[in-house]
């Protein structure tokens, strides 16, 4: 710990000294995601880029390192750190049916997921193994499969568990033809999150492992009841997303919103948990000039981290929807250029 | 003579790299005093100069600041009771 020491002297040599200790925050890690969850590697190379945002489905059969994705174990392996966000959500592609496969030796049969998620008016309700199902016990085989394979990765990762609870409970739950409301969901949405750490915890995982809990962000009510003590407790990071949709979103603002819902609202285990940001963007059609809105992360960052509350350790740029890079060689050169600075040095 | 006193205030516990640290400085010594010498010359027809005055401190304070990790400390104010350093993180 750095010490800084005060010494006043006067005229006869007699002195009175003082100190004052601090400690520095290491570096940022500068993060991306490509659209698709497609190869980052020719994006980022040679720039700043230490931490990288996935996302899997518990239904899918390939989940570590995910199908066609052996450019995963060149980057892990090579030190870049991994948030793989693992979802109850069904991606929708092949069948949302029942499965019946053998992890280890051992024969699972997993049933079809029965709740939906996203139930916003007018769209098309994703499947997704309901929490439900997962609290039962129906799912141990998903999280099985999950584990054996990333047992044979080499290096350990952030597993977080579901994108966004907020935006898939937002307009309630189904499950089993049972309707639940946002804060029902939320509620049950941290038992099934529990159930899933434990699960995994209470099975040898490899070093460096840790979890956390995806949100938006979005909603204080939301954010609160998702972040119990009792859940935190489990998990090793805090994490939301951060966009800039409107012309006047500046980035300390929006870095500062949901952080400053966990300093007035969650608690001590909570607070004590670094922030990794899964998701950042700056979308384009409010904010054409993405690369100098991009410019003033680091300042804001900075600044935050110096701020009561938990500091934020990763920032993961979203390259796609409401973060696409437009245009792409502009956008990623300002990423570089804002990973080389403080704090992401 | 008495001893002097000093009290170090840092505006945070931990910084980000990169972050603007500022100490904050209070000291003071109960020697120390500012004097004011005023000089007023007159002649023998009594007309008189106007006053010059001239300030001397008895017992003057310095002041270091030294950090263990090297890292430099740069005076932005100093008013005799309290001085503000900064660095960067």
């Amino acid at each position: 710990m750095p010490r800084v020491t005060v010494t006043v002297r006067d005229s006869t040599g007699q002195t009175a000294t003082a100190v004052a200790d601090y400690t520095l925050t290491p570096p940022v890690l500068g993060g991306y995601y490509l659209s698709g969850n497609a190869d980052p590697t020719a994006d980022i190379s040679g720039g700043n880029f230490r931490s990288l945002t996935q996302y899997r489905s518990f239904a899918d059969s390939n989940v570590f390192p995910g199908y066609n994705k052996q450019w995963l174990l060149t980057l892990g392996r090579s030190g870049m750190q991994m948030n793989m966000v693992l979802e109850l959500k069904h991606y929708g592609a092949g069948d949302p049916g029942p499965q019946t496969f053998t992890v280890d030796g051992v024969r699972y049969t997993v049933p079809a997921p029965t709740m939906t998620i996203q139930q916003r008016p007018g769209s098309v309700w994703p499947k997704a193994y309901g929490y439900g199902q997962v609290i039962a016990g129906q799912c141990d085989g998903l999280f099985a499969r999950a584990l054996s394979q990333y047992r044979t990765l080499g290096f350990g990762v952030n597993i977080q568990l579901a994108s966004e609870l907020d935006t898939d409970n937002e307009f309630g739950t189904t499950e089993a033809g049972k309707a639940y409301t946002w804060a029902e969901s939320d509620a049950r949405a941290v038992q099934a999150m529990a159930y899933i750490v434990d699960w995994f915890r209470d099975r040898g995982l490899p070093s460096g492992t840790t979890f956390s809990v995806g949100v938006g962000g979005f909603d204080r009510a939301s954010f609160k009841r998702t972040h119990p003590e009792s859940l935190m407790s489990r998990l090793d990071y805090l994490q939301w997303n951060v966009y800039a949709t409107s012309a006047s979103d500046t980035a300390l603002a929006r870095f500062r919103r949901t952080k400053d819902w966990a300093v007035a609202d969650l608690g001590p285990v909570a607070l004590s948990r670094p922030v990794i940001v899964a998701e950042w963007g700056v979308r384009v059609a409010e904010i054409p000039d993405q690369a100098a809105w991009i410019a003033t992360v680091p300042p804001a960052i900075a600044r935050l981290n110096t701020e009561r509350g938990p500091f934020f350790a990763r920032t993961n740029y979203f390259n796609s929807g409401w973060g696409t890079l437009s245009p792409k060689a502009a956008g990623l050169a300002a990423l570089r250029s804002a990973y080389a600075r403080p704090p992401y040095v | 003579m008495a001893a002097p006193t000093v009290t170090a205030a840092l505006n945070a516990t931990s910084y980000a790299p990169g972050a603007q640290m500022l100490l904050t400085v209070t000291y003071g010594d109960p020697d120390t005093k500012t004097l004011t010498v005023t000089v007023v010359v007159t002649d023998a027809q009594g007309n008189s100069s106007a006053p010059a005055k001239v300030s001397a401190v008895i017992d003057p304070l310095t002041v270091t600041v030294t950090d263990d990790s090297g890292r430099a400390w740069t005076r932005v104010s100093d008013n005799g009771t309290v001085a503000v350093y900064r660095a960067v993180a």
